[in-house]
């Protein structure tokens, strides 16, 4: 690791192109964890246009039902399943699971907690996410 | 607080919204996904009372654990004992607020106030 590394700051830090997958899932699950703080915020406000009565309601829905809220709303599943799949793989590795047993550090240093396993994980995270957008996307447009 | 013990409540927060979350999606697919966003439908769910109560737990699951995230994220990117102390309290004070206006809506919608 160079100096010039350690200055980089934030933007070292969330640098995806370094360290593996494991880093692109830190920064996708930080992503989708303030992704979906705005939604959940959002949504709030947006169901609270029922106490405005059927026509305050439905001027809303028509408001949200568009393309591009079809979109923003399958980006949201998106977010959802990932950050679900890879919170549950995140508790397993902090509860002990699939990190492997500790063993002398020898060369060339690979950490055993950065295994296969959980490496599946998070490319399942990544794959389930894609399908339930997919799925998102035809429940939505079906109609 | 210690940070275990709210780790601990992050992760639990996380599990019990993820059931609730999956029911509270599954109602949507009971019938069309349109049909089930309409007025008269979402009202009744409103005042269903164990689903009201439902809506409510969710409420508050993941306004405590999406404002913990939020607190952790901002933590990890700057230190510091006042820092961290304002972003704490606010973070808290927001969730409360989220809290409290989402129970408005819940409470309000439930009695007929709507």
């Amino acid at each position: 690791m160079s100096k010039d590394e350690h200055r980089e700051g934030i933007g070292g830090m969330i640098n995806p192109r370094r360290y593996g997958i494991e880093r692109v899932a830190y920064l996708l699950m930080r992503l989708s964890g303030l992704g979906l703080l705005a939604y959940f915020i959002g949504h709030i406000y947006e169901t609270s246009n029922i106490l405005r009565g059927q026509v305050g309601w439905n001027e809303f829905m028509e408001m949200i039902s568009t393309t591009e809220g079809h979109i923003i709303m399958s980006i949201v599943i998106a977010m959802c399943v990932f950050h679900t799949v890879n919170g549950v793989r995140v508790m397993l590795g902090h509860g002990g699971v699939g990190v492997g047993k500790p063993t002398r550090p020898d060369y060339p240093y690979d950490p055993a907690s950065q295994n296969y396993r959980h490496k599946i994980g998070i490319y399942s995270a990544m794959v389930l996410a894609a399908v339930a957008m997919m799925y998102g996307l035809a429940v939505m447009f079906g109609e | 607080m210690r940070e275990s013990t709210i780790m601990k409540i992050h992760y639990g927060t996380a599990l019990a919204a993820v059931a609730l979350v999956a029911v509270h999606i599954l109602m949507r697919l009971t019938m069309g996904y349109a049909e089930s966003l309409e007025y008269e439908n979402v009202l009744a769910n409103y005042k269903f009372v164990p689903y009201a109560i439902m809506l409510e737990l969710i409420l508050v699951l993941l306004a405590v654990h999406g404002f913990n995230g939020l607190r952790v994220i901002l933590l990890e990117l700057k230190q510091g004992r006042l820092y961290e102390k304002a972003v704490s309290y606010g973070c808290l004070v927001a969730m409360i607020g989220l809290i409290a206006y989402g129970s408005r809506t819940i409470i309000m919608t439930n009695m007929g106030m709507a």
